[in-house]
């Protein structure tokens, strides 16, 4: 009887052995690529483009801070930095009360809920589009459906279009008005308050608003953190609404960042000076963030 | 094996992407090379891309026009095409980025902004062999050289005048239409005690009221806007002539611009107000016509008007040209590009098809093509022969540059913070002084 063959030991080469340890970087090689030409690249250029004085025909012929100097300095800028704080101060905590109410309202057993939940929503599908934007002109120019509505009850409506304050608020509704992205978080996480929470309530007499305040407010405040840090991300960026409704008129009473960098950008071809007021924007959005981020800790409560 | 086999798919998925990236461009060459070869065009790929902007009429000429090119020369041409709307912005965009279409349509000015230094457009005297340029008046060719080099090939010339609605002027009891300042003053009191505070004679936005008051200014002072690079005008004469437009609209003749900005239209042509006659006449060019008469519910009373000669020292005005055909320098077959633009511009065939599409052709044979196949539109012809009977300047190309009548440029800011009260016409007058004198110094 012969002794069973000794199995060999596996031999690998360093190559073999280095593939080995790495295959998942060969999986990750498609998006690693896009991600560095679409990405990172364009995030880097944009920084060195922001202290020249780039533009798209003429090259550059500059370099320094002057783009950073004017932006803190010149009328239009800073006019457009202040609209934009207004802006996001106006539509961000309306947006969240006004989802919140509507997910609130719709987490109660009532008839048709999913139709209802459905319509609620249509308006953030549809609502960044050029088609609403158009509707919303045409909803209320000096001589549109708003005004004439007031009409019939006796209200001489404002000059929607060309009043300065007015302007802004139209704005701000269109923004306000596709709450749907945010209503649907707040009701996955109004379903996740546990009932028995309720239930006690009720035993020891705290009322409907008590409890909403008590119990369902700080259930949910990972779901207002997490719609607060993005809705802030989202309305420092918005641009259709503005572009489309006013084209920043009247009197750039409606001329949002983005809408601004857009003209720097596209109509007057400073490349330099628009790649510079978008990182403005990038900080200002960045230190927004670290500050909700920061202040989560004093109240956010997260039960797990 | 496993992860062999895994690595083996992840390695043919990555080279299969980076395949895809430059194999798109191979294969496409592959297939134009072919198609030339089919085509028998020597030395080009056979296929051509052109864009333009305008209107439906438009689009539809220049699609049948580059049919029958096709037919007639083997090469393929891909259009695009859109409204002026955002246009430039895209354009200009695709020209800094090298993708430009082979043949563009292009607005004078793009010439000086987008390819000062000819680096975005080719010198066509190169292919003076293939476009007949002796049918275009040398002036017209020599404000399309840029650099001294012929960027475009310039389609038209045009001008401002006024398009009245004469039926509601007749409602307002006015039987002819206005032809002096006095004429708009009296007309101004005449629509609102009998139309009411709705309806207006006229009505310009922001660059047309640059327009008209350059021209209200040429005609009293008898001098060019610009001339050498330099604004001939002062703060002072400049104040007389926003004090012009204020008296304007003090007087009921143009709404306020918190008017015009509320009543939320795109343009004026698809306003209700000029769809129903409220505004009762626009200070236009001469090759929109027949959109502002089509755009009418009633277009009986469309009248052509007569140039109004505001000063005494000249008749005022400019005449420019409205557009041109340019080949981009990214072209790979510049021949074939040369003969669509000969074929769209002097040939007879292409010519009668495009009509007055893009305004009075500037080619003497292209205009002889048009009027014998019966496709001058007579409103586009009686507007050309009145703007260019009457004004006695020429424009200088930065006049239109974007940072100036851009949707934030210096025309609106001065315009409309004079019509809301922002600014004293002293300070408007000041703000469009430096604004202009900031683009002149930087061009």
């Amino acid at each position: 009887m012969s002794a069973p063959a000794k199995s060999q030991p596996v031999t690998r080469t360093p190559f073999k052995r280095w593939c080995d340890e790495n295959t998942g970087l060969f999986f990750l090689i498609p998006w690693i690529i896009g991600f560095l030409v679409f990405k990172a690249y364009p995030f880097a250029s944009s920084l060195f483009y922001s202290f020249t004085d780039m533009n798209f025909f003429k090259g550059i012929h500059q370099y320094g801070i002057m783009n950073y100097i004017s932006i803190f300095t010149d009328r239009k800028t800073t006019t457009a930095l202040m609209i934009t704080f207004k802006y996001a101060f106006i539509t961000v905590p309306l947006k969240l009360v006004f989802a919140l109410f509507i997910a609130y309202i719709l987490n109660f057993k009532i008839k048709f809920v999913n139709l209802f939940r459905t319509v609620y929503y249509i308006p953030s599908i549809l609502g960044g589009s050029v088609a609403i934007a158009v509707l919303w002109r045409a909803l209320f120019k000096d001589t549109g459906i708003i005004n004439t509505l007031l009409g019939f009850f006796g209200i001489q409506g404002p000059n929607w279009l060309a009043d300065r304050n007015w302007a802004l608020f139209v704005i701000c509704l269109l923004r306000v008005w596709q709450f749907g992205s945010a209503m649907v978080l707040f009701l996955a996480a109004l379903k996740g308050v546990p009932a028995d929470l309720y239930e006690a309530a009720t035993i020891d007499g705290a009322s409907k608003t008590k409890q909403f305040f008590s119990i369902t407010v700080p259930m949910i405040t990972p779901v207002i953190f997490y719609n607060l840090v993005t809705q802030i991300a989202q309305a420092f960026q918005e641009f259709n609404g503005p572009y489309i409704i006013t084209q920043g008129g009247p009197r750039n009473a409606t001329t949002l960042v983005a809408l601004l960098v857009y003209n720097y950008a596209f109509q007057s071809n400073e490349m330099g000076m628009a790649c510079a007021l978008a990182w403005v924007m990038f900080v200002i959005v960045m230190i927004l963030t670290i500050i909700a981020f920061t202040s989560q800790k004093h109240w956010v409560y997260y039960s797990d | 094996m496993k992860k062999q086999i895994a690595l083996a798919l992840a390695a043919a998925m990555s080279v299969g992407m980076l395949a895809g990236c430059g194999g798109g461009a191979a294969s496409s060459t592959a297939g134009a090379a072919s198609e030339a070869a089919s085509t028998g065009s020597s030395g080009g790929s056979g296929s051509l891309t052109i864009s333009w902007w305008g209107g439906d009429s438009r689009h539809a000429a220049y699609q049948e026009a580059i049919k029958a090119f096709t037919e007639e020369t083997g090469v393929t041409v891909e259009p695009s095409y859109g409204a002026w709307s955002g246009w430039e912005e895209a354009k200009s965009t695709a020209l800094a980025a090298g993708q430009g279409e082979d043949v563009m349509q292009v607005n004078w000015n793009w010439l000086y902004q987008y390819s000062g230094e000819g680096q975005s457009f080719a010198d066509l005297n190169e292919f003076a062999d293939i476009i007949d340029l002796s049918q275009f008046p040398q002036s017209a060719l020599d404000a399309c050289t840029v650099a001294g080099e012929l960027q475009a090939i310039p389609v038209a010339m045009t001008g401002r005048t006024f398009y009245w609605n004469m039926n509601t002027y007749k409602a307002a009891g006015i039987e002819t239409a206005p032809a002096s300042y006095e004429d708009l003053i009296a007309a101004g009191k005449a629509f609102q005690e009998k139309l009411g505070d709705e309806y207006y004679p006229l009505c310009v936005g922001p660059y047309d009221r640059m327009i008209m008051m350059t021209f209200w200014l040429e005609s009293n002072y008898g001098k060019a806007w610009v001339e050498n690079k330099t604004c001939n005008y002062t703060v002072e004469e400049i104040t007389e002539g926003m004090n012009f437009i204020k008296s304007l609209e003090d007087n009921h003749v143009i709404p306020t611009m918190e008017n015009y900005y509320g009543a939320g239209f795109d343009s004026i042509d698809k306003s209700t107000q000029w769809i129903d006659g409220q505004y009762a006449g626009i200070f236009e060019w001469d090759s929109s016509a027949n959109k502002y008469n089509d755009a009418l519910a009633d277009n009986s009373g469309f009248t052509v008007g007569e140039e109004i000669k505001w000063g005494d020292k000249a008749n005022g005005g400019f005449a420019k040209v409205s557009m041109g055909l340019a080949i981009t320098e990214t072209c790979k077959d510049k021949e074939s590009a040369a003969k669509l633009i000969n074929f769209l511009l002097n040939e007879e065939k292409g010519a009668s098809i495009m009509g007055t599409e893009c305004g009075m052709v500037s080619s003497a044979a292209g205009q002889a093509a048009a009027e014998a196949a019966g496709k001058v539109k007579p409103l586009v012809k009686q507007a050309n022969d009145i703007v260019m009977g009457f004004v006695d300047f020429q424009l200088d190309p930065d006049y239109e540059s974007s940072k100036l009548k851009g949707s934030d440029g210096i025309y609106t800011d001065a315009f409309d913070g004079f019509s809301y009260g922002d600014y004293t016409a002293e300070e408007a007058a000041e703000i469009l002084l430096d604004g202009v004198n900031g683009v002149l110094a930087s061009a």
